[in-house]
């Protein structure tokens, strides 16, 4: 009974240090000596398989290596090869109990493209990545705890069109870490920036210093442009196609074909100097100017060398 | 030849072609088929049906998401700023609005935090896993250090500059002062003498200063110094040491952060002047221009 009692003292106290605690500030920092909560509701069970296809370059695996450091609910697949069908995936993420999936696809080893799917159900959309900037380059100065969970930024853009807020919503079912999620640390020190501009997605990711708002950016940085979204996982009809989108391969025939310009003139020159310069205008005797000397005071060019003055 | 007779050959296709077009009624007017335009897809309501069909209702604390407008500054004022491919091509403007509004979230952010009663900083004496390893980090710090001590480095040189080059103005000056004393004095010792001066003033000043010379050095005197281009074959082919496998990469080469390859620097030849304004040894000029020149002579 007394026990009862008591326990039932301590909750009075409990309330009151509850309604002292809302009156007083919290203290950002943890106490190194509090004992670590027990993650036990961890709920969420969002895993997100991180793979590729054969033939990424060596900067998109760095990319996709990050990624998998910076994302504590991901796992990770050995390399696919080419030739199998995209929908095989879905089967792979089944069996790695994923329902989300990120998977580089390479391309003619320079293009890459990334996929990013929900997955037995869908959607999934299609992105070209430009612009890489692996967290290993030394410019971005900033470091974060490996499992810290991020804060996710989108742009205002993102409420704006249908399109852009199903993928406002699969960023955040895809880059959020799970609260509670075993691997995960309890801190806050680093934000995922999505943006748009130009019609499409820039990636950052940055410290945060110090609670005041002052940011150091830790990497990577890449920029997503949509290329088409399917209704299904890694398949389906089409929801949306990007009008903006120019493949690389057309780029670079663009480029090309500006370079090719130059040659093609300088033909067409050489080819209407040739129909302008006829040779023969006339027929003349060749033998007429046989007797004709020129006083070597008046020779030009190739003539000078034919006579000389004697000195007297 | 052949050329013309293929474009002859595309011209009569596409003939056939608009004869075609024109049989089926395609041509218009202005006699060109009309494209149809491309159509792109943008299926609104499907998107709107997949987005309520997979959209997790979960509070916010297991998503941590937040939408900031980085032309809002924190004050709420509107900030003045352009808005498209303009900010996308200047990189300081885009990074600054990608972190205006990754400053506005995390501010936000911690701030609804604190207030879901959920500490987010980290105690000081806790340690885990980084995202970068400690070594990345020191690789990091030198790479800084070594930018800035660049920059300090460039802003001496910048104020050596200065310092020469008004030194130099300096120098003239005082030789165009030497130059009109010189003038004046001559004038001096015309004057005298024809007569119109008594007294040459400037030989007491002279004296009263002590002209002085330091006596010419003799040339044997003088110590030998090698020049650059021998002082470098002296350095590479003389006296002892391993000369093969002098250019290959070594762990230490390919870990130096602070120097990169530059061809102007190491692959120059030592000794010899670079840049567009040294001129050549005049050449040997070819066996024709000299058999020319020598019938000249003659």
């Amino acid at each position: 009974m007394g026990k009862r009692k008591r326990a039932r003292e301590s909750d009075k106290n409990n309330e009151k240090e509850n309604v002292s605690k809302e009156i007083e500030t919290l203290p950002a920092t943890v106490y190194s000596d509090e004992p670590p909560k027990k993650q036990t509701k961890w709920t969420n069970k969002e895993r997100v398989l991180i793979f590729s296809s054969r033939g990424i370059s060596f900067r998109a695996r760095h990319l996709m290596i990050d990624l998998r450091t910076l994302m504590p609910h991901s796992k990770s697949e050995s390399k696919m090869d080419r030739k199998d069908k995209l929908f095989v995936i879905n089967e792979m993420c089944e069996m790695k109990n994923c329902n989300k999936c990120l998977f580089f696809e390479g391309k003619k080893k320079q293009d890459l493209y990334l996929w990013a799917s929900n997955c037995p159900r869908g959607p999934s959309v299609k992105f070209l990545v430009e612009n890489v900037h692996t967290m290993s380059e030394l410019k971005m100065t900033g470091n974060c705890l490996k499992a810290s969970r991020p804060l996710l930024s989108f742009d205002p853009t993102f409420d704006k069109e249908m399109h852009w807020s199903l993928l406002k919503e699969l960023f955040i079912q895809t880059f959020s870490t799970p609260n509670h999620h075993p691997k995960s640390q309890p801190f806050f020190d680093h934000v995922f920036t999505f943006s748009i501009l130009d019609n499409r997605i820039w990636f950052r990711n940055y410290q945060i210093l110090e609670e005041d708002g002052s940011l150091v950016e830790i990497g990577p940085r890449f920029v997503l442009n949509p290329i088409r979204m399917f209704e299904g996982s890694f398949g389906g009809t089409t929801l949306y196609v990007n009008p903006h989108y120019i493949s690389p391969n057309e780029h670079r025939r663009v480029l090309k074909a500006k370079v090719a310009q130059k040659y093609i003139n300088r033909v067409h020159v050489k080819k209407s100097l040739e129909t302008r310069n006829t040779g023969q205008s006339y027929i003349l005797d060749p033998t007429d100017d046989v007797f004709v000397t020129i006083r070597p005071e008046e020779a030009t060019g190739a003539a000078k060398n034919t006579f000389y003055r004697k000195a007297d | 030849m052949s050329d013309n007779e293929s474009s002859d050959a595309e011209s009569i296709d596409s003939d056939t072609e608009l004869q075609r077009a024109f049989a089926s009624g395609h041509l218009k007017p202005g006699l060109n088929v009309e494209v149809a335009p491309k159509l792109y897809i943008n299926n609104v309501a499907a998107m709107k049906h997949k987005l309520e069909e997979f959209k997790q209702h979960l509070e916010w604390i297991e998503r941590l998401d937040l939408t900031n407008d980085p032309t809002q500054t924190p004050g709420g004022n509107q900030a003045t700023e352009e808005q498209g491919d303009s900010v996308a091509d200047d990189d300081f403007k885009r990074e600054m609005k990608f972190y205006r509004q990754a400053q506005d979230t995390a501010l936000e952010g911690i701030a609804k935090l604190h207030k879901l009663n959920i500490k987010t900083r980290r105690p000081e004496d806790y340690f885990a896993e980084m995202a970068k390893s400690d070594d990345h980090m020191k690789k990091v710090r030198e790479k800084l250090l070594e930018r800035q001590l660049a920059m300090e480095r460039s802003e001496k040189a910048k104020k050596l500059r200065d310092l020469r080059k008004y030194g130099r103005k300096v120098q003239q000056d005082v030789l165009q002062k030497r130059q009109k004393e010189k003038k004046e004095m001559l004038d001096a010792v015309k004057k005298f003498r024809k007569g119109q001066k008594d007294k040459l003033e400037f030989l007491n000043s002279l004296k009263s200063n002590g002209m002085k010379q330091k006596p010419r050095q003799k040339k044997g005197d003088r110590k030998h110094v090698p020049n650059k281009r021998r002082d470098f074959k002296n350095k590479k082919f003389g006296f002892g040491g391993q000369k093969k496998r002098g250019k290959y990469n070594s762990s230490g080469s390919s870990a130096d952060m602070r120097k990169t390859f530059s061809i102007a620097v190491n692959q120059k030849q030592q000794g010899k002047k670079k840049g567009k304004n040294y001129k050549h040894k005049p050449s040997r000029p070819g066996k024709a221009k000299r058999q020319k020149m020598k019938n000249r002579k003659r």
